[in-house]
C-alpha cells in the first residue's frame, strides 16, 4: 500500500524531502520492513538515520520515515507528525479502494441481477423459477451447491430443488427452512457432510428465508466447500432472495389467471353442451300446459330435463341430475340422457319402471368406474285418461299439487341411477284432475342458500307451488324462479336450477 | 368444514364438521379412496355434526361405499342429524347405506 502511494504521490514525498534537506538533512528516506523504498538525496542509503519515525495504521506498521543529519526533539517531533499525516493519507486512499470495490461489486450484482430477471422471465412453473434463481445464484457467488424450496399455503405440495444434484441432506434442508421461517432469519450452519461419490467433504451452508405474498414460505441456500460466504456474497445472496420472491409471486399470479382462464373456459363449453343438447321446443299434449327451463350455475352441474314424443306412443318426459361439476358431469349428463332417451324411444313397451332400470343396466358399470351417480324422475302421460305413470330414482323434488288439496312431495322408491347394480324404482300412478300441477325440480332449487347461509328447502318449496298455482306453467316456472332470486338476494347459484312444470288444464 | 380422522381398534373413523360439499369433497375423497383401498378395511363416517350434503358429496359417500364393498370391507354412516338424514331419505340412500343412530351402535354392529 506504501509502495501504491509512493509512486502515485512521488512528487509530494520529494517535496517533503526537500523540506527537510533544506532545514540542514543530509538525506531523507521511506522504508518498509528495513527495505529503503524511496531516499534523497540519490546515492545516499540513510545506512545510519539520526531519526526515525514509523508509519502506523490501525496498531499496524506500515514503514518507516528516515532522516540523517539531524538531532533534537523539535526534529523528531517534525518527523513524528510528518509520519501520522502519511498514516492518515494512507487511511484515506485505503477508504477511497474499498469504496471503489463496493461500488463495482455493486454494478456487478446490478447487471447480475438485471440478467437474473431477464433468464427467469421465460418461466413459468414454481419449480422452474426456483431452478433458475437457484442456478444463477450458484453461478454469480461461485458456491458448488444450490437449492430452494417452497411450501404452498395448502402444505400439499411442497417443493425442494437442489442442484447440480441432491447433495445435502433433505431433512436438514428443511430443519433450516422452518428454523429461517419460525426466526425470520439467515441461518448459517458449518461443517454440514456432502452426499458425494467421491471422498467425504463437508460443506458450510447459507441459508435464507423469502418471503412469498407476506409469509415466509419459500427459502434457498448454497453450500460452498472451498471458501467462507463473504459480506458482499451475503448482500448478493439476499439482493437475488428479493428477486426470488418477486419472481414467485409473479409464477403464481400468472398461474392463477391461467387456471382461472381454464375454468371459464370448460365452464363456457359445458354450459354450451347442457344447453344445446335440451329439447329446443317445448311438446304440444293435448290437455297439458307444459314449460321447461334450466339455469345452469357458473360451475355447471349435470342437471338435464328431455321429452320423448312419438307417433302412437304415450308421452315421456324426464328430469335428472348427474353429480358432479363442468365437463365431466355434463359429459355424463349426455350419457344419461342418451341412455334413457334410447330406451324410452326404443323399447317395445317402455314404461318409467322398465327404462329406469334398462338405464341403470346400461350405466351402473361406467358411473361406478368415475364415482358419479345420476338422480331421475321418468314420467309417462297417458292423455287418454290423463293418468301420469312415473317412476323416481333418488330425485328431489317433485310437488304435486292438487287444485283443491295440500302439495305433496313425490318421494323416490328407489335409489339414484348408479348407486346399486339393480333399480327398484316402481311403476307410480297418479291422475291429474283439470287444474292439477305437477313440478319436477331439481335440487338446486332446494338447496338454494339465502344470505345468511340457510336453504330454501323443501317446506318454502310447497308453500311457493301453492302459492303459485293458479298461474300458467310458464308463469309458475317464472315466480320460481324469482322466489329463489329474492332468497339468494344477489348470492350466485351453487348448483344448477332445472324444473318440469306441467298442468292440467281447466277446459 | 373440518374433517378428523382417528383410529379405533381396526376401524377407521372420519368425523365431517360442518357443511360437506362440492368444496369440501376433495380432501375427504382422498382420505376414503386412502382407507377403503385396504382389503376388508373398517371405515366409519361420523356425520353428527354435519350440516349439510350435496350431491358431490353423496356420490363422495357412494363411491367410497362400493370401493368397501370391492375389497371386502365395510362401511358405516352414524349421527346424521335429521336435516342430512332427510337428504339421505329423499334420494334413498337410506336403503343403500347402513346408517346408525350414534358411534357407539356403529361401533357394535362392526362387532357383531
Amino acid at each position: 500500500m506504501l509502495v501504491a502511494l509512493l509512486s502515485s504521490q512521488y512528487a509530494r514525498f520529494k517535496a517533503l524531502a526537500d523540506a527537510w534537506i533544506a532545514m540542514g538533512a543530509t538525506a531523507f528516506g521511506v522504508s518498509q520492513e528495513d527495505y529503503l523504498l524511496a531516499y534523497w538525496p540519490a546515492g545516499h542509503l540513510l545506512a545510519r538515520p539520526s531519526l526515525r519515525a514509523p508509519i502506523m495504521l490501525e496498531d499496524e506498521e506500515l514503514g518507516e520515515l528516515r532522516v540523517a543529519g539531524l538531532h533534537g526533539l523539535m526534529y523528531e517531533q517534525r518527523l513524528r507528525a510528518d509520519a501520522t499525516m502519511l498514516a492518515y493519507t494512507l487511511q484515506l486512499e485505503r477508504e477511497l479502494q474499498q469504496m471503489t470495490a463496493d461500488l463495482v461489486t455493486s454494478q456487478d450484482q446490478q447487471v447480475a441481477l438485471y440478467r437474473l430477471t431477464q433468464t427467469m422471465r421465460d418461466h413459468l412453473t414454481v419449480e422452474e423459477t426456483l431452478r433458475a434463481v437457484v442456478s444463477e445464484a450458484m453461478r454469480m457467488i461461485k458456491a458448488q451447491h444450490g437449492y430452494a424450496m417452497y411450501v404452498p399455503v395448502d402444505a400439499q405440495t411442497a417443493l425442494l430443488v437442489q442442484l447440480p444434484g441432491p447433495s445435502l441432506q433433505p431433512e436438514l434442508l428443511w430443519q433450516l427452512f422452518w428454523q429461517a421461517q419460525a426466526n425470520e432469519q439467515d441461518q448459517h450452519v458449518v461443517d454440514v457432510a456432502l452426499e458425494t461419490t467421491g471422498d467425504p467433504t463437508t460443506c458450510q451452508i447459507l441459508h435464507l428465508p423469502i418471503k412469498v405474498r407476506g409469509a415466509y414460505l419459500a427459502g434457498m441456500g448454497l453450500a460452498s466447500t472451498t471458501s467462507e460466504f463473504s459480506a458482499p456474497d451475503k448482500k448478493l445472496l439476499r439482493a437475488i432472495a428479493d428477486q426470488a420472491s418477486v419472481q414467485i409471486e409473479r409464477t403464481l399470479l400468472y398461474k392463477e389467471m391461467f387456471d382461472q382462464a381454464k375454468l371459464r373456459t370448460e365452464m363456457d363449453l359445458a354450459r354450451r353442451v347442457q344447453l344445446d343438447l335440451l329439447p329446443r321446443n317445448l311438446p304440444h299434449i293435448a290437455g297439458l300446459d307444459i314449460y321447461a327451463a334450466s339455469r345452469p350455475a357458473y360451475e355447471v352441474g349435470g342437471d338435464f330435463y328431455d321429452f320423448i314424443i312419438q307417433e302412437g306412443r304415450p308421452f315421456m318426459f324426464v328430469t335428472g341430475d348427474v353429480t358432479g361439476k363442468g365437463l365431466s358431469a355434463a359429459l355424463l349428463m349426455t350419457m344419461t340422457r342418451s341412455a334413457i332417451h334410447s330406451k324410452a324411444r326404443f323399447m317395445p313397451y317402455p314404461t318409467p319402471e322398465s327404462v329406469m332400470r334398462q338405464s341403470n343396466e346400461d350405466l351402473y358399470s361406467d358411473f361406478t368406474r368415475v364415482g358419479v351417480f345420476a338422480t331421475a324422475f321418468i314420467g309417462q302421460y297417458d292423455t287418454k285418461d290423463h293418468t301420469l305413470t312415473y317412476a323416481n330414482a333418488g330425485h328431489s323434488p317433485v310437488i304435486y299439487q292438487p287444485y283443491d288439496a295440500e302439495p305433496i312431495l313425490l318421494r323416490a322408491d328407489g335409489t339414484a341411477i348408479g348407486v346399486l347394480a339393480i333399480n327398484y324404482s316402481r311403476n307410480q300412478r297418479l291422475r291429474l284432475r283439470p287444474g292439477d300441477l305437477l313440478v319436477v325440480a331439481t335440487d338446486g332449487f332446494s338447496d338454494m342458500r339465502g344470505a345468511d347461509d340457510e336453504s330454501f328447502g323443501i317446506e318454502r318449496l310447497l308453500t311457493l307451488v301453492t302459492a303459485l298455482r293458479t298461474r300458467s306453467a310458464e308463469g309458475i316456472a317464472a315466480g320460481m324462479f324469482e322466489a329463489l332470486d329474492q332468497f339468494g338476494q344477489g348470492r350466485s347459484q351453487d348448483d344448477d336450477q332445472t324444473l318440469i312444470v306441467m298442468k292440467r288444464q281447466i277446459s | 368444514m373440518e374433517m378428523t380422522t382417528r383410529l379405533h381398534g381396526d376401524v377407521n373413523i372420519l368425523e365431517l364438521i360442518g357443511r360437506f360439499d362440492t368444496n369440501t369433497v376433495p380432501p375427504v375423497a382422498a382420505w376414503l379412496d386412502q382407507v377403503t383401498s385396504t382389503p376388508g378395511a373398517r371405515v366409519l363416517v361420523n356425520l353428527t355434526h354435519t350440516t349439510f350434503v350435496d350431491s358431490t358429496a353423496l356420490a363422495t359417500l357412494v363411491q367410497a361405499m362400493k370401493r368397501c364393498q370391492q375389497y371386502k370391507g365395510t362401511l358405516l354412516l352414524c349421527g346424521m342429524r335429521r336435516p342430512v338424514y332427510m337428504i339421505f331419505e329423499l334420494t334413498r340412500l337410506d336403503k343403500a347405506f347402513s346408517i346408525y343412530p350414534d358411534e357407539e351402535q356403529a361401533m357394535q354392529a362392526f362387532t357383531n
